[in-house]
């Protein structure tokens, strides 16, 4: 015979007012804990609420808890706050401040206050479970492992990883894709294309410069793995003895079918998001300078333009029509859009494929002299910005 | 008793995917651990008794199924990073405590 249970588990607040009552002292303190951090922070949101003009709880604050190796979000004390000192944990200033660049990067590139567009907090819950090796977004707050310590490191300590959590909160909060087969593929790919963007804009890398690499610090040395992917080349990020070769499918003719069960990771969602990550590369790499810029915005237009069943051949199409719409049609960027999908097997919708070919030869020509002139004019403007510097700090030394 | 853990999904889920699952049998366990173990996997078990199915799909949360056989009856225990028990995270801390040190 064999059943199977599922339990689901939230500590309400009456449970916690019971637990204060509990014969374990530890239980009392742990619930009483809680319930102050709650009551500070709710403190926190009314104080600042009747101060009009001063920066709201809502306006992406940071806060930072520590699960203290417990799977309990709920009894996780606060560790760091916007405001507040900077942590003794390594771990909790790693959180706090990887999710103020990726913070940083919504609003500065996309004109997105947070994770909602709103402003939302952003909570994130570090040295969650023990040996905990994963991240996860849980749909309010984003919670991360220590790794075992002989496999995977601690998950703070990669930006691309803390930016691919925080991604996950962005696409729920614009089209919701349904995570699992190509619409939960898709959700990971776009997670993996935030963490590139906010890792390459962090370090100001070009799409040449940049490794592409998703989860780079994610292994510990004694692991011959280069990331946990690669955007550049899917399925070529590790190949050990231990857990075989990766698995990433690069191309549609190599798609990789699971089942849409927990055991079959939702129908493939960690594999065949390779297949739009590609696509995502190549975009960048025919267009050349910055992948924040136009490839950046024409993925992140098009995924406010889909819907939360979109799959890969209608996400194809729409970031086509965007990157018309966007530059202009028959424009590089749009004809890199059109070469990237047919490059991983998928042929933009009305556009013949012979004739696709053809104009993307024509314009990965001229590609080249475009992307030539736009990395020159970048060089020119870090220079000008460098300059302005240099001139106020003279003024400013008299 | 015999007692099998096998992670599933997550971040790393290609990863994890090519490892085989824990096993643990209480017959090479010391009478005391033998004992720990029914207690944990007998309160896990209580527990999921008649909850209501998970909420939502978290993405690269992870899923863990315990699967538990003794006299010829299994009973299978599935549940993930946001949807579970104290008691069930209790029982795969054991395990993957005991795992560790295997």
């Amino acid at each position: 015979m064999t059943s199977e249970f599922r339990h689901h588990c939230i500590t309400p607040p009456y449970l916690l007012e019971r637990l204060l009552k509990d014969v374990d002292s530890e239980v009392r303190q742990a619930a009483l804990n809680t319930m102050l951090t709650t009551a500070h922070l709710r403190g926190e949101r009314a104080v600042r609420t009747a101060f009009p003009g001063v920066a709201t709880p809502g306006n992406a604050r940071r806060t930072i808890y520590d699960c203290r190796n417990t799977t309990s979000l709920p009894f996780a004390v606060l560790a760091r706050s916007e405001d507040g000192p900077e942590s003794a944990d390594v771990s909790v200033n790693r959180a706090f401040d990887m999710l103020g660049k990726t913070r940083d990067f919504f609003q500065r590139v996309f004109a997105r206050n947070s994770i909602d567009g709103h402003g939302m907090r952003l909570d994130g819950y570090v040295h969650y479970g023990y040996e905990f090796a994963n991240a996860f977004w849980d749909g309010r707050q984003m919670v991360f492992g220590d790794g075992d310590g002989r496999v995977f490191s601690d998950l703070t300590g990669s930006l691309s990883v803390i930016a691919h959590e925080l991604g996950h909160g962005v696409t729920e909060h614009t089209t919701g894709l349904v995570y699992h087969n190509q619409s939960g593929a898709l959700n990971e790919s776009m997670s993996d294309v935030f963490g590139a963007m906010v890792e390459q804009w962090t370090l100001g890398q070009t799409a040449g410069q940049a490794d592409w690499l998703i989860g780079r610090e994610v292994f510990t040395p004694q692991i011959e793995a280069d990331a946990l992917r690669s955007m550049k080349a899917p399925g070529h990020a590790w190949n050990t003895e231990r857990f075989g070769k990766d698995p990433q499918p690069d191309h549609m003719s190599k798609y990789v079918n699971m089942p849409d069960t927990y055991e079959g990771d939702w129908g493939a969602v960690h594999y065949n998001s390779g297949i739009p990550n590609k696509a995502f590369y190549l975009t960048a790499a025919t267009i050349g300078g910055y992948s924040w810029e136009a490839p950046g915005l024409i993925w992140y237009e098009a995924l406010k333009a889909s819907n939360s069943e979109t799959r890969f051949q209608e996400f194809a199409d729409t970031t086509y029509r965007k990157a018309g719409e966007l530059y202009e049609v028959g424009s590089a960027e749009q004809m890199a859009v059109l070469g990237a999908w047919q490059e991983v097997g998928i042929s933009i919708t009305g556009v013949s494929a012979g004739l696709a070919r053809a104009r993307t030869r024509t314009v990965g020509q001229n590609g080249d002299a475009t992307a030539a002139v736009r990395a020159l004019t970048a060089q020119v403007q870090e220079l000008s910005r460098d300059v302005a510097a240099l001139k106020g700090r003279v003024t400013a030394g008299g | 008793m015999r007692v099998t853990l096998a992670t599933h999904g997550g971040l790393a889920a290609p990863v994890l995917a090519g490892l085989p699952p824990d096993v643990v049998d209480t017959h090479a366990l010391p009478e005391s651990a033998a004992a720990e173990l029914s207690r944990l996997v007998a309160a896990a078990t209580e527990a999921a008794a008649g909850a209501p199915e998970p909420r939502r799909r978290a993405p690269d949360a992870m899923s863990y199924s315990i699967t538990v056989e003794e006299d010829g009856h299994s009973c299978v225990l599935v549940q993930s990073d946001t949807d579970m028990s104290p008691e069930f995270a209790a029982l795969l801390r054991w395990l993957k405590e005991h795992a560790a040190r295997e």
